[in-house]
């Protein structure tokens, strides 16, 4: 009864922690783009949180998106449309936020949103 | 028998597994926590640094059309598309943002703005603390934006909230209410509920005498690095909080560290004290009305010479500052017992053999700014007009000469 017992208890924390790790997967990383490795497909973020600055790689594959928001330009539109852009386009410096996933020890980009060029 | 504790344990642990699976999980690896008013895209209650704190927004700027319209330009073109075209902070970019932008519909959260907080935010965006360290992806735009555009854009969110006159703090009480409720426990006994300086203990510290309580809503302040005229800058009044007033005073100042009629706040959080100043401020709309703020300048003090001390005691006495301070600097010159200020209460002439009493401070350059700026309210006047810089240095050597041994810097800093 008492190890029936326990064996509940158990897999309900191993899905509480994992759930809460699936969670924080998703959470949206914003920082500068300090490097992009082309070759590797490697972009580097110089993110701070908590107080510490860190570097952040994140790895881009070709399903990952970057977009960029620019008004509509069609007429009688004053909104923003969302513009596809490719790894050659980010440029270091540009501030971006970056919605990742966790996969087998790296974070993988899912959508990088560019929030400004500079 | 051993079967129930383990029953008990298992269960506490079902019921705590249960309630954490009731809250909210993390938010985020790379933030943290975060406090609910950010959650809503708010803004962390934090005083502007005194960098920013003197710089308020013209009243007229947040009512006038042209510069809405300014605003409203820039706005569209480049903080919309995190903060949204209805200022909602919902705009494209800034739904992907882990701290999302601020609702500017939200009144009550933007009457909580004040507004050299809100320029700081603007001009440095989230690339200073507090808010990099919650990873603010706000740019700043301080190198892009002149002051008056980022006014402009201040002047057009505001619009967001509804609120149709200045955004000030006499018609938002709620965004000084911190330094309100600091006042309200360390300040009011002698500066008053108004901020007159009529307090009911304040009298009693020097009866019937100078130095009284300040009275914030006039224009006079002792203690400034501004002309003399103006009001002070808040970095003044941040020192003279921390720092306290020195002075003989009366028989109730017997307690207070230092002969200190106003006692020293340095042990008061410096977050706090900026609070009560802002609070202080609001008392008093000059702070809103003035333009340009200029500093009496402190050149670096020069080597002391005899032929300074020469010079200066030359000056003590063209200047006369012997008739109120004495030949020996005492405080007993011959105009020193008619001396009043400027509510007719008589005022002593500061004894300039006892530096550690020198209510603006002791240090070289704090005399150097004491002798530019004057002491409003009193009879010490501004020696800006008259003496030279190097002047001025002369007579500082001397007047910090008189006191025993010449203690000067270690003495009465501010």
């Amino acid at each position: 009864m008492t190890k029936a017992l326990f064996a509940i208890v158990a897999f309900f924390v191993v899905g509480l922690v994992g759930a809460a790790f699936a969670v924080t997967d998703e959470a949206p990383i914003s920082g500068t783009v300090k490097a992009i490795d082309h070759s590797a497909n490697i972009l580097t973020l110089q993110t701070t949180a908590k107080g510490t600055t860190r570097d952040v790689t994140i790895l881009l594959k070709p399903d990952s998106k970057i977009v960029k928001f620019a008004r509509a330009t069609e007429p009688g539109k004053t909104g923003f449309v969302e513009q596809p852009l490719t790894p050659s386009d980010l440029k270091p410096g540009w501030a971006v936020s970056v919605t990742t996933k966790h996969e087998v020890g790296k974070e993988v980009a899912e959508v990088v949103t560019v929030i400004l060029e500079k | 028998m051993l079967a129930s504790p383990f029953r008990f344990l298992a269960v506490a642990v079902f019921v705590l597994v249960v309630g954490l699976c009731a809250t909210r999980p993390p938010a985020g690896r790379a933030y943290g926590d975060k406090d609910k008013h950010e959650e809503k895209g708010g803004h962390a209650h934090v005083p502007a640094p005194t960098q920013y704190a003197d710089i308020h927004v013209p009243l007229s700027v947040w009512t006038d059309a042209a510069m809405i319209a300014r605003g409203k330009e820039i706005y569209t073109t480049r903080c919309a598309v995190c903060h949204g075209d209805g200022g909602d902070g919902k705009g494209p970019a800034g739904l992907a943002l882990p701290l999302k932008p601020p609702d500017f519909r939200d009144k009550d959260g933007v009457a909580e703005m004040r507004d050299n907080y809100w320029f700081w935010r603007v001009s440095e965006g989230g690339q200073v603390e507090p808010f990099k360290g919650k990873g603010s992806a706000m740019p700043p735009w301080e190198g892009q934006l002149s002051v008056e555009e980022r006014w402009a854009v201040m002047a057009y969110q505001h619009t967001f909230s509804g609120h149709q006159g200045p955004h000030v703090p006499w018609e938002h009480p709620e965004s000084v209410a911190m330094g309100r409720d600091i006042y309200a426990m360390a300040c009011v006994m002698c500066h008053g509920v108004a901020g007159k300086g009529d307090g009911s203990v304040g009298p009693m510290l020097s009866p019937r005498r100078a130095p009284q309580p300040r009275d914030f809503t006039s224009a006079e302040f002792k203690f400034r690095s501004t002309p003399s005229g103006q009001l002070p800058t808040t970095a003044d009044l941040f020192c003279t909080v921390t720092e306290g007033v020195r002075s003989s005073g009366g028989p109730m100042t017997i307690g207070l560290q230092g002969h200190r009629i106003m006692p020293s706040f340095r042990y008061m959080p410096e977050a706090q004290r900026l609070e009560v100043i802002e609070y202080v401020k609001s008392l008093n709309r000059g702070f809103w009305e003035r333009r340009e703020i200029k500093t009496v300048a402190v050149p670096a003090a020069p080597p002391v010479t005899p032929e300074r001390l020469s010079r200066g005691k030359q000056l003590y006495a063209d200047a006369e500052c012997l008739a109120c301070h004495g030949e020996r600097g005492r405080g007993d010159g011959p105009s020193a017992p008619t001396l009043k200020d400027n509510r007719n209460l008589p005022i002593a002439a500061t004894d300039l053999t006892k530096p550690e009493r020198f209510k603006n401070g002791a240090r070289p350059e704090d005399v150097y700014r004491t002798l530019m700026t004057g002491l409003a309210g009193t009879p010490m006047p501004s020696y800006a007009d008259s003496l030279e810089p190097d002047q001025a240095w002369d007579l500082v050597f001397y007047v910090l000469s008189l006191s025993r041994g010449g203690r000067t810097s270690a003495a009465g800093t501010r």
